[in-house]
């Protein structure tokens, strides 16, 4: 039987089943069969989002309503509750306010939609053997669809900005922007990581989803989004890094609203939080996922 | 592992730990925690040291009683559940029908849910969509049914589809819950018939059925499986009536007809 120990798992021909739990499984065949199967991720996602807006009557316009509506209720909370926009100020806040809020959303969906990807698919985990990561991808591919329309709005509120306030401090183009991609990125990688965790405590513990919430909520507060990262010195700046999503949210406010390139410490930030969050939230994962059909 | 082998279960043992209390939530664990309580769980055995060889092309059946380990079994032998002891070879595509809904999401379409069912089994999207009408035909929906939502369908056009999709991805290993594969007698003939085409051509199929005249009309082989264990392994009519006499209702033919 020497010859067959080797054989990975999910292969089409030989596989071998022997125990490995709380352990991980090989891992080269798993990411191997992960990667074979990102169509079904893709079409997952593609199809969630489908039977989601199927039977509502706006559709898929709901995708540039939502953030339409949060830009609005954002305008009115600077205009009516921070004095006005009568100074340059204001528009800059927005638009902080703005990106802050789409790129911190984006990762909220990643991870609240993640947490649940496992629960919810109870019958297709107890019919079929896939590398059960690809369920919380799916939802990380979903959340970056949802993403994705918000930028226009974006650059439509500062457009405007920029015609009503041609002096605002908001850049039109600047070379900065090709960190964009290289954030959005960051900001995936780091909620698909997060997802895993979420996901695996979910399947323990069913109220995960619920505290998740509130958790979210306290979490957008404690990130730099509706106040600006300058406004810590000292050490309380440390309260940047040690937030998951602390660095790539100022890195979003320097290219975004000044123009920019982040700092080094911010790009280091990024990417150890990207890194961290996928490794830790793999092994979390992976490590468990062969015990998840038991407790569906 | 002899070539003519498509499964060879080795000592196998599968056990798991399931959680006793009704509510697995946070504020149950934070709660228990804080009174010194342990976390109250029951080790099940399903499955204790079972060892089995099944060459290509047997149509094995696994009879016994609710809570025997038959669906774990099946599970194990899927890749869906680990070993907790032995170990499993399997030689083959596996192509399951263990749980209703293979991907099925009710707001969709029959056409769209089987794509997923098929991408999630490992089929890239051209095998599967140059499929689909195939599917469709087998499973005989009523005209047009394939492209509305699977929430307007019955339940026999449910478990008819679910099968369909679980036959067409010619499989090297069929696993099979007959109970899943409901339809009308008609699609119940066409499924065996389908079922014996598939082991002509030398592919192998699990059915777990409590419909004993299944197992004695499609099977060459089974098992009776109590309590975790393999109490009896032969012919099915010999294992069948065996397993009847167990249960204390005798060989009257009654039983032979699906429950």
């Amino acid at each position: 039987m020497s010859n067959t120990t080797a054989n990975p798992e999910f292969s089409p021909n030989l596989q071998v089943f022997e125990p490995h739990k709380a352990s991980l499984p090989p891992l080269v065949p798993y990411l191997k069969e992960f990667w074979k199967r990102r169509a079904f991720a893709i079409e997952l996602s593609r199809f969630a989002d489908k039977a989601e807006y199927l039977d509502s009557k706006f559709g898929k316009v709901w995708l540039i309503l939502n953030p339409l509506l949060l830009a609005m209720i954002y305008f009115l909370l600077v205009t009516v509750l921070r004095g006005g926009m009568k100074s340059n100020q204001g528009i800059t806040t927005l638009a902080h306010i703005l990106i802050g809020l789409f790129t911190f959303y984006f990762a909220q969906s990643c991870i609240s939609a993640g947490a649940t990807s496992i629960t919810a698919g109870g019958r297709l985990i107890l019919n079929q053997a896939f590398p059960r990561a690809l369920l919380p991808f799916s939802s990380t591919i979903s959340a970056f669809y949802q993403f994705l329309p918000t930028l226009p709005v974006y650059i439509a509120v500062v457009v405007i900005g920029k015609w009503v306030f041609p002096s605002t401090q908001i850049p039109g183009f600047t070379w900065s922007y090709l960190w964009i991609p290289f954030i959005i990125a960051c900001v995936g990688i780091t909620g698909f990581g997060l997802s895993l965790v979420f996901a695996t405590m979910n399947v323990y513990f069913r109220d995960t989803n619920k505290l998740l919430s509130y958790f979210m909520r306290i979490w957008l507060y404690a990130s730099p989004v509706l106040w600006l990262p300058e406004m810590l010195h000292g050490w309380h700046r440390t309260i940047l890094f040690i937030n998951p999503l602390g660095p790539v949210l100022s890195s979003t406010s320097n290219v975004w609203i000044k123009g920019i390139n982040p700092t080094p410490g911010e790009l280091v930030g990024c990417i150890a939080w990207a890194l961290g969050s996928l490794l830790i939230g793999g092994y979390f994962f992976i490590s468990r996922e062969r015990d998840f059909a038991v407790r569906i | 592992m002899p070539e003519n082998l498509a499964i060879r279960i080795e000592d196998l043992s599968i056990k798991y730990k399931i959680n006793v209390d009704t509510k697995r939530t946070l504020k149950n664990a934070v709660m228990r925690a804080s009174k010194g309580e342990a976390v109250r769980t029951r080790t099940v055995e399903a499955i204790k040291h079972l060892t089995m060889d099944l060459p290509h092309g047997s149509v094995l059946g696994i009879v016994g009683a609710n809570g025997a380990g038959k669906s774990t079994l099946m599970r194990s032998i899927a890749g869906i559940l680990p070993p907790t002891e032995g170990r499993i070879i399997v030689n083959g595509k596996i192509s399951t029908l263990l749980a209703l809904g293979v991907g099925f999401n009710p707001a969709l379409s029959g056409r769209d849910n089987i794509i997923l069912g098929g991408l999630a089994s490992g089929m890239t999207r051209e095998e599967i969509e140059s499929k689909t009408d195939e599917i469709a035909e087998f499973a005989d929906l009523p005209d047009g049914f394939i492209d509305m939502p699977v929430r307007t369908y019955s339940s026999g056009m449910y478990g008819r589809v679910a099968f369909s999709v679980a036959v067409s991805m010619k499989p090297d290993i069929l696993l099979l819950d007959e109970a899943l594969s409901a339809g009308d007698a008609s699609f119940k003939e066409k499924s065996f018939n389908k079922m014996r085409e598939l082991c002509a051509e030398a592919r192998t199929i699990i059915i777990v059925s409590h419909a004993l005249a299944t197992i004695n009309d499609l099977c060459d082989r089974a098992i009776w499986m109590n309590k975790g264990t393999l109490v009896q392994d032969g012919k099915p009519d010999a294992v069948v009536e065996d397993y009847l006499k167990f249960l204390k209702v005798g060989t009257l033919p009654s039983n032979y007809e699906d429950m």
